[in-house]
């Protein structure tokens, strides 16, 4: 006899899925043309049929555990050429936001950055503390003027290092614990949904970090880099203009934050307590490598986030693609980093002190808040389509017999081999 | 007030439809813009599911019409207007020349004067025909009629002076006729929805994808390669064809409606192919097969347990060419069995839908919906495809009804 199979069909599910953008889930008929017509989809695991199959169906852990949502860039080709207006892009798109909220926690940090108010009212809270702390440093330590210091403008003298890396640090930390708990939780997953073998305590195996970095996240961000996939996107391959410098952009302040912290955080700050006459403090000179990078850096960022918000309003106006009240928050806190940190920088150099400080107070709020939202909002996806894309290639290889429970070491002795 | 009864369209509906409305002692127009009556379906290869040639059927309405003298037809004749109302309309009907008189039957002698070929609109292009021509072997009224294209040329004087005299009249002009008739009756019926609208089905751009209603065209003994169903491209008979249901149907960005027969074409064509080619594969590429009632049904199992046929659920969303010479590779998700499926054929057979004539030509004093079928009201009643998509059986069916309902109308209003 045949085996039966209940199905628990989760209404809640359904419903997230259809509050979340995915509303025309329920028209589709399982033609499968856009998993056809879809450029990214592969060829074992096509996507995006199955999934709205099991979005109607309201299979919550289907969906949970399936890569293949993230390897969705959502062009919009699936949608043009549905033959119901069910709009596989944007459902897609809805499975991904909710994917978000459910790895995130605490869940009311999402709720609430999900929001434009939310996200403005953080930033407020941000440049409060921020304030506070300056204040209450500049008062105990520095005895520079408070709040405006005098003299010629100088970050530092409003809130310096120290106080900085106090604030930031535990908000890295923070979301840095956020993020590895929903990865973790997301591999596991989407393990699961893979079909990958579980041990016999149960759980899901997971290369060791160093096979994990050479052989799977290498080539993973090699290929998120380059935007070779996000390239192929059909209908809104313009996008990826806009999106390639965003990204640039991001890798290229990161790469100036952690090169000033290390020197003016730690270098600068061990040679201050040791007594040295050698004093390492921004602003550095316009000519500074590192200063350029960081222009160039503004530059992409500002440019890239405003090729993204045009591209993304043209496409909705098409009806390629929707757009939800995220989708508009994430585009307009990149922005505000972006040009509050420019603005910072110009009204230093213009000597405008009265407004130069507290737009760098703005433009800390606007970062710390930025990087709050990493594990909570769409800005996740950086988070779980790196691990998309990494998981991918290691269940691959799984699969193949060539990866899991150990097996990665001989197969990388071998490639060291050749 | 009148008594009369209009049939526009002189299909299988219309032929039907007047037919039956004569035989109740009604007089009754056909206008028919094609130079033959039969529509579509003189067009047609066989019947599903009988699998009968369209003769049988026509044949017998042609007799009806013949021996009935309650029934004027003209045929290269359109409706350009209709005003007034139930039990009184009047109608404005130009009838263009055909350029030939009825005894008009053999043009062989004017084909050898002729000298400008046209691509042959009754076998989609696969063939041409001369500026004088008889656009099939079954035509009825069987008359030989000039194309407008060449009437005022030096050609057509060539091909006047080859006929037999009296045959050919190239003086005719278009005339206008005026009718009083107490109902109307639309039968317009349908056109393959154009293939080249679905970009990615590659009709037009990748050799060897053709549609049912060629493959109909070529599996008539009467088409363009005498009955035997072959590759366009090199004309050798394929090994392997491919089905692609849907093309254009159940489609939003097309036509929005399941066009009702193409899955039973399909399923008709498929014993074509196998008893032409027995050796050959099938494969056919569907969202769901729709062969509604018990003959329909059953006809479906028979092809379902024919091993050479293989049914695929997925629709083709990607159509390009193969590694071989004039092969055609297939896409579609495989969503039973799982995967991504290319299936390279050497014929690719497009499923394509029906498009009501309403929906490119209006006529003035109809109403039509959104996708172009007629919207019945007193005195304009519609029937068969120009209503909704249906099969000939159900066409003929609704022919017999829409002539029962112009009846009640005008008896009703002469009463």
């Amino acid at each position: 006899m045949a085996e039966t199979k209940k199905l628990q069909p989760d209404i809640a599910f359904v419903k997230g899925v259809m509050d979340a953008g995915g509303d025309t889930v329920n028209r589709c008929y399982q033609c499968a043309t856009c998993s056809v017509v879809c450029p990214l989809s592969t060829e074992e695991s096509p996507f995006p049929r199955k999934e709205m199959l099991w979005a109607q169906w309201g299979l919550a852990s289907k969906v949970a555990g399936d890569a293949d949502v993230w390897l969705c860039h959502q062009c919009g080709d699936c949608t043009k050429y549905c033959p119901r207006g069910a709009r596989p892009g944007d459902v897609l798109g809805a499975i991904r936001s909710n994917a978000i909220r459910y790895y995130s926690q605490p869940r009311f940090l999402a709720d609430m950055l999900s929001k434009p108010a939310g996200v403005v009212g953080a930033i407020i809270a941000a440049m409060v503390v921020i304030t506070v702390v300056a204040g209450l440093w500049a008062a105990a330590v520095t005895h520079h003027s408070f709040p405006i210091p005098e003299g010629e403008i100088a970050y530092h003298k409003f809130i310096s290092v120290i106080p900085i890396d106090i604030i930031f640090l535990p908000l890295v930390g923070f979301v840095a614990f956020v993020s590895y708990k929903g990865i973790t939780r997301f591999w596991d997953d989407i393990s699961r949904g893979a079909g990958v073998p579980t041990s016999y305590t149960g759980t899901t195996p997971a290369p060791s970090l160093g096979i994990l970095i050479s052989k799977y996240l290498v080539p993973a961000v090699k290929e998120i880099i380059s935007h070779e996939r996000f390239q192929k996107c059909g209908q809104t391959a313009e996008r990826t203009r806009g999106h390639k410098w965003v990204l640039w952009a991001f890798i290229a302040l990161f790469i100036v934050t952690t090169v000033e912290m290390f020197v003016v955080d730690i270098v600068g700050n061990i040679l201050r307590f040791s007594g040295s006459d050698i004093v390492l403090e921004t602003p550095l000179a316009l000519y500074n490598p590192i200063k350029i990078l960081a222009n160039i850096g503004a530059f992409l960022l500002i440019v890239g986030i405003w090729m993204l918000k045009t591209m993304r309003s043209q496409k909705t106006e098409e009806g390629v693609l929707k757009s939800a009240a995220q989708d508009w928050t994430l585009i307009w806190l990149i922005f505000a980093v972006g040009v509050s940190g420019l603005l910072a920088e110009i009204l230093r150099l213009a000597h405008v002190a009265v407004l130069a400080y507290p737009v760098y107070v703005l433009h800390l709020g606007c970062v710390a808040v930025l990087f709050l939202s990493l594990p909570f909002t769409k800005f996740g996806h950086l988070l779980y389509r790196t691990t998309a894309y990494v998981h991918q290639r290691w269940a691959e290889d799984v699969r193949a017999g060539k990866a899991g429970f150990g097996l990665e070491k001989p197969m990388a002795d071998e490639v060291a081999e050749h | 007030m009148s008594n009369s009864i209009l049939v526009i369209g002189g299909g299988f509906a219309g032929i039907t439809a007047a037919v039956e409305a004569a035989e109740m002692g009604h007089d009754v127009y056909i206008v028919e813009r094609e130079d033959y009556l039969g529509g579509r379906v003189a067009q047609l290869n066989k019947y599903f599911p009988k699998l009968c040639p369209p003769t049988c059927g026509l044949e017998i309405n042609f007799k009806r019409i013949r021996t009935n003298p309650r029934i004027t037809f003209y045929t290269r004749a359109a409706v350009e207007s209709i005003s007034g109302g139930p039990g009184d309309y009047s109608v404005k009907v130009k009838v263009e020349p055909k350029y030939t008189t009825p005894a008009c039957t053999n043009c062989k002698p004017g084909q050898a004067a002729a000298t400008t070929e046209v691509p042959n609109e009754f076998n989609f292009g696969m063939d041409t025909r001369k500026g004088i021509y008889l656009a099939h072997p079954m035509a009825f009224p069987n008359q030989c009629v000039i194309d407008p294209k060449i009437a005022g040329t030096d050609e057509a004087k060539a091909i006047a002076d080859a006929m037999p005299a009296g045959l050919v009249d190239l003086s005719q002009q278009p005339e206008t006729v005026e009718l009083n008739v107490g109902a109307v009756i639309v039968a317009t019926g349908w056109k393959p929805y154009d293939p080249t609208r679905m970009d990615n089905l590659g009709f037009g751009k990748v050799d060897n994808v053709v549609t049912n209603m060629m493959v109909e065209r070529m599996a008539s003994p009467s088409g363009p390669t005498e009955g035997k169903i072959v590759r366009p491209s090199d004309k050798e008979e394929p090994k392997t064809i491919g089905f692609v249901q849907c093309a254009g149907s159940r489609d939003e960005n097309h036509l929005p409606y399941c066009s009702y027969i193409c899955c039973m074409a399909t399923l008709k064509q498929i014993r074509y192919i196998r008893e032409q080619m027995p050796e050959a594969e099938v494969y056919v590429f569907y969202i769901d097969i729709r062969s509604p009632g018990r003959k329909y049904e059953k006809f479906y199992k028979a092809v379902k347990e024919d091993e050479k046929v293989h049914f695929i659920k997925g629709k083709v969303a990607e159509v390009r060419p193969g590694s071989e010479p004039g092969s055609v590779v297939l896409v579609a998700e495989d969503t039973v069995g799982g995967g991504r499926v290319e299936q390279q054929v050497d014929l690719a057979v497009l499923a394509t839908g029906m498009q009501p004539t309403g929906a490119e030509v209006k006529i003035a004093g109809i109403d039509y919906d959104e996708d172009g079928f007629v919207v019945p009201k007193e005195g304009i009643i519609p029937c068969g495809c120009a209503k909704r998509p249906v099969d000939v059986v159900s066409s003929a069916q609704s022919a017999t009804a829409a002539a029962l309902k112009a009846v009640q109308t005008v008896v009703r209003r002469a009463g």
